[in-house]
């Protein structure tokens, strides 16, 4: 008998224990930029993960509102570049809070003015997260693109004037200590009072993808309590289905469901190599 | 076994002790004064505060009926941290000095006692279904805010527990929602330990009645803070936590504040 590979491994299971969090990816794909670390290879090409339709969003929202969800994030891709971004914030807002993760480079006074109205409006928190990578605008650029830097700290400080506190989202590049603190520096000296950081760990996928055979085990995880892991109670709803988080959105590993909620509140395989980085760096996609 | 169902008129519900014993001796002298015919703390007895010690016979001497919080369990059970889940290197600074000075000054019967608390508890308040817990029935670091706790979700939660009114503290933040036309309701009853993030040192809990509706009525209260803030100096703890008893403002662990919260306070 020959030794089990990694390839012969039972691929181990998260348990799914109810929808707390849903993610539309609103946007597939397309975005204005083309990050270095993209975890969806997002760009402005044509996407290989289409934008969501309005009605298939406002279907996802409903169900999720019936199942008891917690809360809702918009990402992308850029959402902003989706021209039906604002209604539906307002008929997310009217159920839950809501995030919005943008890169902010189109994010224009007006939609802010729009933004926060919006949160006004809702008893519920809207939450927007600003991409950047580097609290100095050389290393955020060569990253993210030239000129990013610059226009995601107007859109942040855009935010900040109008009371949405935006949530400074950084990945974690450099593998600095301090970073957080870098951020909060940074942040200040712009004139931000709360300034309000993320850190991410870098995923092996997408654009960051490795050629690491390693995936987790059940054997990794003895011991190890697999409902602390987002998949346990978060579900991305994209083009094309239901899958087990935003980060392996449109990937057909992840796939759980063709679009039904109800239908994709099952176990989800931890299949993939960023599942390694989830179990080990214990990191959630959610503000908190 | 299962805890008996006990029934009352009016009760006093607390939460968010943070090993503030000063504070919670006012809190209890006036739900005394206030004829609550029992007494109920929602768990987080230590962190933050100067005197863990002084928590337990203060309960004692009360009855005071008590659920079981993160914190509390992370005590008893010898954890490396609180299970507080933050992420930013700044609050878990202040989250391991305040975890390990709780752990050196809680005496091991408290510890041994802490292992026994429920994780949730029920009474009959008039004809109403209560159930109590720390964050969450589901989950007891669960982060039930104002903002970001949705109807559906607390009906759903209600259902799923078979209550009437939800009671949950773990934000430090007081609230109160009444779902469908006041037939059910959900109550965090906020923190009696710390301020409320509003500018002010009061600190706050909740009295609950069946009139026969159920009634919720939030108290503040008073009490010698600046002892606790000067205790909290001497003791070598941050001086960032005398600031907070002293301001009102919260000034650490600010990061799973949402954003409507946040903008309520100074920091």
């Amino acid at each position: 008998m020959r030794a089990m590979s990694v390839v012969d491994a039972p691929t181990p299971r998260a348990p799914f224990v109810a929808l707390s969090t849903l993610w539309l990816v609103l946007t597939g794909t397309l975005c204005n930029l083309r990050c270095t670390h993209c975890l969806n290879t997002s760009g402005p090409d044509a996407p290989w993960l289409p934008p969501l339709d309005g009605a298939v969003a406002r279907r996802a929202i409903a169900e999720a509102a019936a199942l008891g969800v917690r809360e809702i994030y918009f990402t992308g891709g850029e959402p902003f570049l989706h021209r039906e971004i604002l209604p539906l914030l307002e008929t997310s807002l009217a159920i839950a809070a809501t995030t919005v993760l943008t890169n902010g480079t189109v994010l224009t006074d007006a939609t802010a003015d729009a933004l926060a109205a919006l949160a006004r409006a809702s008893r519920y928190s809207l939450e927007i997260r600003v991409s950047l990578d580097a609290p100095d605008a050389e290393t955020n650029d060569r990253v993210r693109g030239a000129g990013t830097w610059r226009r995601a700290v107007r859109a942040i400080r855009a935010l900040d004037a109008r009371g949405l506190l935006p949530i400074v989202t950084a990945t974690e590049i450099d593998g600095a200590p301090d970073a957080y603190d870098r951020f909060r520096a940074q942040l200040s000296g712009l004139g931000i009072a709360r300034p309000r950081v993320k850190i991410l760990p870098v995923f092996p996928v997408g654009r960051a993808a490795g050629d690491s055979a390693a995936r987790l085990s059940d054997a990794d995880l003895e011991g190890f309590d697999r409902m602390a892991l987002q998949c346990a109670d978060t579900r991305a709803v994209a083009a094309g289905g239901v899958y087990a988080c935003p980060i392996l959105a449109g990937l057909p590993g992840a796939r759980l469901s063709d679009g039904d909620l109800t239908a994709a509140r099952r176990p989800a395989a931890l299949y993939h190599a960023a599942c390694l980085t989830c179990h080990r760096t214990g990191a959630t996609c959610r503000n908190a | 076994m299962p805890e008996r169902v006990s029934e009352y008129r009016r009760i006093a519900v607390l939460g968010g002790v943070y090993a503030n014993a000063e504070a919670l001796a006012a809190v209890l002298a006036d739900a005394r004064r206030r004829n609550a015919e029992a007494v109920f703390c929602l768990g987080d007895l230590g962190g933050f505060g100067p005197d863990p010690a002084g928590v337990l016979p203060l309960l004692r001497a009360h009855d005071v009926r008590v659920v079981r919080g993160n914190y509390d369990e992370a005590i008893a059970t010898g954890a490396t941290d609180c299970n507080c889940g933050y992420t930013d290197p700044r609050d878990n600074h202040y989250a391991r000095l305040s975890y390990a000075y709780t752990v050196a000054h809680t005496p091991a019967a408290d510890r041994a006692w802490l292992a026994t608390l429920p994780a949730q508890r029920r009474v009959q308040l008039g004809s109403h279904r209560i159930l109590m817990c720390h964050g969450s029935p589901r989950r007891i670091n669960e982060f039930l805010w104002e903002s970001t706790t949705p109807d559906g979700l607390l009906r759903r939660l209600l259902a799923d527990y078979s209550a009437d009114v939800l009671l949950c503290t773990h934000t430090g933040l007081k609230w109160h929602r009444a779902l469908d036309d006041g037939i059910a309701h959900a109550v965090n009853v906020g923190a009696v330990g710390r301020p409320e993030n509003d500018g002010t040192p009061r600190v706050w809990y909740a009295l609950l009645g069946a009139e026969p509706d159920v009634r919720v009525q939030f108290v503040p209260v008073t009490y010698d803070h600046e002892s606790v803030a000067r205790a909290i100096e001497a003791e070598g703890l941050p001086r960032e936590f005398a600031e907070t008893l002293r301001s009102g403002w919260w000034t650490t662990c600010l990061e799973n504040l949402p954003a409507k919260e946040r903008a309520r306070g100074r920091f």
